[in-house]
């Protein structure tokens, strides 16, 4: 059999919530370290090596000069990098920092600021290539399993970019937006989920982040007609992608 | 052939009969956002629905699923076909729904025939029900599919205040009654039918012309307010399209579809699986290298709306049957009947 491909699994900010994403995979785990030699991956074993790998999966984004170096480092010695989640793709939840002064947000968190050494938040995509990107917070079991198994057969990952409102559809439910009058995000945010929190009766939150060529000001327009002031909209867009392209304007910058 | 009454009390009887039999769905909630599943009394049954969230096609083209499992073994490929045998009923269908099924009848036996669509369609049987409260969103009288029925059922019934006028349309139709005692209708039941159908055309408050619909798409490629509907303000009081796709996916008459194989980890066995697509998705134009052909926004919403006045490849077999469900579901607001008529004012 062929040498087995090398992974290397990284935290930089983040929650850790997606590298947990991996080891709740409890079905597939054991075959997955059949197919796969994991070769750095801290949180799971003593000894890690960091060179040579064939597919990295960084989780979390760049929030300190070390990381900066730390990610420049990793694509070095990697020949596949991933975006693991939405905090290495755009910063996702501690990007919310960025709207505040970095003074301000030091003081609420540090008795004393004078050594903290950080910048603003961005996704690994602001300092390095990236070759994949691994959508959600977390990502989905299956579209874990979608990237690692095309990578082993040579393919492209069917990793779609639609917006939750097909997947609430296929699940037959009732639009919070029409039907409720509820602000959901859903029109505007990648699925891949599988519309869970609407299927629940609850508005989507947005955890996938933007979906392909999402019209962020028309839902925004949609959400004042609803009742919601300005600051609640910037709220909303700021939540998990604030920082991306697609929302920037709706998130205020 | 003969037609017959039943009490509206006597419904449990005919059903109960169906029950010993098929498995079958109907509307199980009153009101506009109703949807058509599993009925295991009368108690579950509301035909007093207005109309449901995702139409009836879902029973013959599933939003997912699975069309056939691969192993691969020693190098060669072993195929096992999945074959879905259910006979069902679908009970209370709208005249509108029965009429996009009977297009995508048209479709899925057009040159190349699909097995798996024809085989559901097969084992289904279809007892419509005559639409006498038409929601505020349909408009099916002016695109010839309602608000009353008269093609492409096995059962009729009709609402005629306390008893329903049952006709039969087909052989299967006849079967599945024989051996219940049921009243002949007199003339009186018929007239009834008559005048609840002018009733119930009354009730319809959008109108449109069809037969300008496709002239309209011909004429108006370049429009502006195709800019308007992807980018801009909106058309006649909507917001901008979402391209959320949620107006295709209800559809009943949208067939579009994708379809990719999934293998699992041992990377020798694997499925091939059917999903249903949009037209309003980036992805659905993609082509390799990044090519798109329906790149914008406003390409995607004009080829919809195009496809639906019967304007697209798909004709008459994927236009409009006016069921509003679009209409209903659109967080953007965009109503296809007030596009056209903007559309038309503004030539």
């Amino acid at each position: 059999m062929a040498k087995k491909p090398k992974i290397g699994v990284f935290k930089l900010t983040g929650c850790a919530g997606c590298q947990m994403e991996i080891f709740r995979m409890e079905d597939e785990f054991l075959d997955l370290i059949k197919l796969f030699d994991i070769s750095y991956w801290k949180m799971a074993k003593r000894d890690n090596d960091d060179k040579d790998l064939d597919i990295a999966l960084i989780e979390g984004g760049i929030s300190t000069p070390w990381e900066i170096e730390e990610i420049k480092c990793i694509r070095k010695n990697t020949k596949f990098l991933v975006a693991f989640g939405d905090c290495a793709i755009g910063g996702c939840i501690p990007s919310i920092r960025n709207w505040i002064p970095q003074m301000e947000s030091e003081e609420i968190v540090y008795p004393d600021p004078s050594k903290i050494c950080s910048t603003k938040v961005h996704g690994i995509g602001e300092y390095v290539k990236v070759d994949a990107e691994l959508k959600g917070c977390p990502p989905h079991r299956k579209t874990i399993l979608e990237l690692l198994k095309s990578a082993l057969l040579k393919i492209r990952p069917r990793l779609r970019q639609h917006p939750v409102c097909v997947e609430c559809k296929f699940q037959g439910n009732a639009c919070l937006i029409t039907s409720n009058k509820l602000p959901c995000m859903g029109p505007v945010i990648s699925g891949g989920c599988g519309a869970i929190c609407p299927t629940l009766g609850r508005i989507c939150e947005g955890c996938f982040g933007p979906m392909s060529n999402p019209n962020a000001s028309a839902l925004a327009n949609i959400f004042r007609d609803i009742g919601l002031n300005d600051e609640d909209i910037k709220r909303k867009f700021r939540k998990y992608s604030g920082m991306s392209p697609e929302f920037r304007l709706e998130a205020g910058h | 052939m003969a037609s017959y009454i039943i009490d509206k009390k006597d419904l449990k009887i005919l059903l109960d009969k169906f029950l010993k039999e098929f498995k079958v769905y109907g509307p199980i909630k009153p009101g506009l956002d109703s949807s058509v599943d599993e009925i295991k009394s009368i108690d579950d049954l509301h035909l007093e629905y207005k109309s449901t969230i995702i139409s009836p096609k879902k029973f013959f083209l599933p939003p997912k699923d699975t069309l056939f499992e691969f192993k691969i073994q020693k190098g060669n490929y072993e195929i096992k076909e999945i074959v879905n045998d259910e006979k069902f009923i679908l009970f209370g269908l709208h005249p509108c729904d029965v009429n996009a099924i009977l297009k995508l009848d048209e479709f899925f036996s057009g040159k190349f025939k699909d097995k798996y669509y024809q085989n559901r369609r097969k084992n289904s049987i279809i007892i419509a029900l005559n639409c006498t409260q038409p929601g505020e969103n349909s408009f099916c009288k002016s695109m010839n599919a309602g608000p009353f029925l008269y093609k492409g059922y096995d059962i009729l019934l009709t609402d005629i205040d306390t008893k329903y006028l049952i006709e039969i349309g087909s052989d299967k139709g006849k079967k599945i009654i024989q051996g219940l005692k049921l009243n002949i209708a007199s003339k009186n039941d018929l007239l009834k039918k008559e005048k609840k159908c002018k009733l119930a055309n009354k009730k319809i408050k959008k109108i449109l012309d069809p037969n300008w619909l496709p002239k309209l798409a011909e004429e108006n490629l370049d429009h502006e307010i195709w800019i308007d509907l992807g980018e801009r303000g909106g058309v006649a009081g909507s917001f901008p399209c979402l391209s959320c796709g949620s107006c295709s996916l209800v559809c009943p008459t949208c067939y579009c579809y994708d379809i990719y194989d999934t293998v699992d980890l041992s990377l020798k066995n694997g499925s091939r699986v059917r999903e249903l697509d949009s037209c309003q998705l980036l992805e659905y134009g993609q082509v390799a290298l990044g090519g798109n052909f329906r790149k914008d926004r406003k390409d995607r919403i004009r080829h919809w709306m195009f496809c639906k006045f019967g304007a697209a490849a798909g004709s008459k077999n994927s236009s409009c049957v006016g069921c509003g469900r679009c209409i209903r579901v659109c967080p953007s607001k965009i109503d296809i009947t007030k596009v056209a008529k903007s559309l038309w004012r503004k030539k």
